[in-house]
């Protein structure tokens, strides 16, 4: 049977009823996963995996899925309408999202997240149809030293992410670097700038840094101002103007390829691909000032990356049978109760499951796309909610979401504190996301360099040997070399740097 | 015209103060190891380029023409109250979540925010506070399975959990 069939086939499972049923229960639990703080994906379809016992393989498989991928568009929701990230994923949605809500065009954000989610998550599905071996097979030709490599072109990217001034901007990436030596070093095993704490072992999760930054901060901020102020937004604005649908296209474009591209190397994290994606957008565009004050480009491509990401993830489940992230690896667990290994054979030997699932990923898009778009003036009508009692959920929804990550009320207090360091940098014109964006880069970084150096005895030059980990650290050269052009023009021009 | 001058250069002497500490801290781990790099050997570093570079913020403020303040800079009185409102809420809290429970925790810290962040009825206040603290329970421990902290006197709670089991068996039912 040759591709086309196996999809053929694999829609004539998909859409019987029952299945059908399933992905459009997935896509609703998972949108209202990603919208409550502290339920996320990978909690979502573990909480969930023991209801699936005793339903058919295809159909657990499916709905798992969809609750997946339904949970990375929940998140966008929050992080538009209230700065708060409803999970991880979307946290840099939160820079140009809500600044576009306050604007009174948060169903446009909606919209193009919902619309770039839909694409990216075929494009990848379609990626997976075609040419899931042979990128998988290079995929995993990244060592320690390709990853290292890699992961520097996203820090050289942070660069790019400054708005005002580059000193603030490096000082945020440094501060996020150094946040991230927090716990237990990753080679030796020894306790680093814990102070004898032990909540602090593990390292500072990533949630109470987005959601205290970006929440709490803007919160803090507000609540000094007044209180008393409605966003506005007016029924026949809630959709994308013309103007806004084409400056989405290259961004949607872009973002799935980043996400895809993201999503074949285990280990990456739906993170990296979102906040790598806003950066390329910030700086290949021609007015990069404007990013942080709600250009739709901010929204289209992170949001777009991880839904290709989240689709692409499966890539390596499938041909490989690697679980590259948490949630592919429960969903890799909801695979073997049900007697099925991932890996090459599945397709031989399983191909009612392997294509039924992936005919789901192409249904479950469509019914995530068909399914928001209208509840879109719903999700806005909560902002008509009056200051206080908005202000005040949220808050309580947050101490919930930052308590329930580890449960631990040490990650509260945490919260609290970078809250005020949120609201420090807001008031100092210091930007957050080179910060969020070391704070993930850091460890990966620091791991694979030390096990890069471990590889070769202690000697750099096996970063500069390998053709890919080379050519990575090119091109990291060369977003590095452009940006300081960039602020060195900025000089003559005798702005502010 | 009020500039960005000096809140820049108290920015950078703290964070300057702060990379002092941090290479301290990092000198006390190992630096190198026959493997490569130690523990200590990435924050050591990258203390030496924040001080760095919190040097070049503090030259940059004193001798660069500075950024002019924002109006809304400082606050009035009013406005650092209701933040100040929401530190106190978040601290009771971070401090009183574990030993008095979920609910009675936030039976206090629902109403607190609502009367400082502005104006509300009193059964409004009621009606939220309900919802914040007992329904959110219910609704993340019995529905989403989430893990929250249960105090010593959660028992008061009792008939009201019987409630929401009741209800819930009409609709499975």
């Amino acid at each position: 049977m040759d591709t086309f069939h196996s999809l053929m086939y694999g829609f004539a499972i998909c859409l019987q009823p029952a299945n059908l049923l399933f992905a459009i229960i997935g896509c609703l639990a998972g949108t209202i996963i990603g919208i409550l703080p502290g339920v996320g994906p990978a909690a979502g379809t573990a909480m969930l995996l023991p209801l699936t016992f005793g339903m058919p393989p295809v159909a657990s498989i499916i709905m798992l899925s969809a609750i997946y991928y339904g949970a990375m568009y929940g998140g966008t929701i929050t992080s538009v309408l209230v700065n708060v990230p409803g999970e991880a994923a979307s946290a840099i949605t939160c820079l140009d999202g809500y600044q576009m809500a306050k604007k009174g065009r948060a169903g446009a954000a909606l919209a193009v997240a919902a619309i770039g989610s839909f694409i990216g998550g075929n494009v990848a599905t379609m990626g997976l149809v075609l040419l899931a071996l042979p990128l998988t097979t290079m995929a995993l030709k990244f060592g320690p030293p390709e990853f290292f490599s890699l992961m520097f072109v996203g820090l050289s990217l942070a660069t790019s992410l400054a708005s005002k001034s580059m000193t603030r901007a490096l000082i945020s990436a440094v501060l996020g670097l150094l946040l991230a030596m927090v716990g237990i070093d990753p080679v030796m095993g020894v306790p680093r700038f814990t102070f004898g704490h032990k909540d602090l072992l593990d390292g500072i999760g990533i949630i109470p840094i987005a959601m205290g930054m970006f929440g709490i901060g803007e919160l803090l901020l507000t609540a000094e101002g007044s209180t008393t102020t409605f966003i506005k937004t007016k029924f026949k604005e809630m959709w994308l103007s013309w103007q806004e649908f084409k400056a989405s296209i290259w961004p949607i474009t872009r973002g799935t390829f980043i996400g895809f591209f993201m999503g074949l190397i285990p280990g990456v994290g739906v993170l990296v691909p979102t906040f790598i994606s806003y950066a390329v957008e910030k700086k290949l565009s021609k007015h990069p000032e404007k990013f942080g004050t709600g250009m739709i480009e901010g929204v289209a491509a992170p949001e777009t990356a991880n839904n290709a990401y989240c689709n692409a993830a499966f890539i390596p489940l499938f041909t490989l049978g690697v679980p590259g992230s948490a949630v592919i690896a429960i969903l890799m667990s909801a695979f073997m109760m049900n007697g099925l290994i991932p890996g090459p054979f599945l397709f031989k030997e399983h191909p009612d499951v392997v294509w039924g699932v992936i005919a789901s990923f192409y249904i479950g898009n469509l019914v995530l796309l068909i399914m928001n778009l209208p509840m879109i003036p719903l999700w806005v009508s909560f902002l008509r909610i009056p200051t206080p009692i908005l202000y005040t959920l949220i808050l309580g929804f947050c101490v919930i979401g930052a308590y329930s990550g580890h449960n631990s009320v040490f990650d509260v207090g945490l919260t609290l504190g970078f809250g005020i360091l949120g609201y420090l940098f807001k008031k100092l014109d210091f930007p957050m996301a080179p910060m969020i964006l070391t704070v993930i880069l850091g460890p990966l970084m620091e791991r694979a360099l030390r096990q890069s150096l471990e590889m070769s005895r202690g000697d750099f030059s096996i970063l500069f040997t390998r053709p890919i980990s080379a050519g990575l650290l090119a091109l990291a050269a060369l977003f590095v070399a452009s940006s300081f052009f960039r602020m060195s023009k900025a000089v003559k021009k005798d702005t502010v740097v | 015209m009020t500039t960005m001058t000096r809140p820049y250069q108290v920015t950078a002497a703290v964070l300057f103060v702060f990379s002092a500490f941090v290479a301290y801290e990092s000198l006390q781990l190992k630096f190198y190891t026959r493997l490569g790099p130690g523990p200590g050997l990435f924050p050591f570093w990258l203390a030496l380029i924040l001080g760095a570079l919190s040097v070049s913020m503090f030259f940059q403020a004193t001798f660069r023409s500075a950024e002019p303040r924002p109006a809304d800079f400082y606050a009035s009185k009013l406005g650092y109250l209701r933040a100040l409102a929401i530190c106190g809420a978040w601290m009771w809290a971070t401090v009183l979540l574990e030993p008095l429970g979920y609910r009675l925790t936030m039976l206090v810290f629902f109403p607190i925010l609502l009367l400082t962040l502005g104006r509300v009825s009193w059964y409004t206040n009621v009606l939220f506070t309900l919802i914040g603290s007992i329904a959110a329970y219910w609704l993340f421990t019995e529905v989403l399975r989430v893990t929250l902290p249960i105090g010593p006197f959660d028992a008061l709670f009792e008939p009201i959990d019987k409630f929401f089991e009741s209800i819930v068996s009409i609709f499975a039912r």
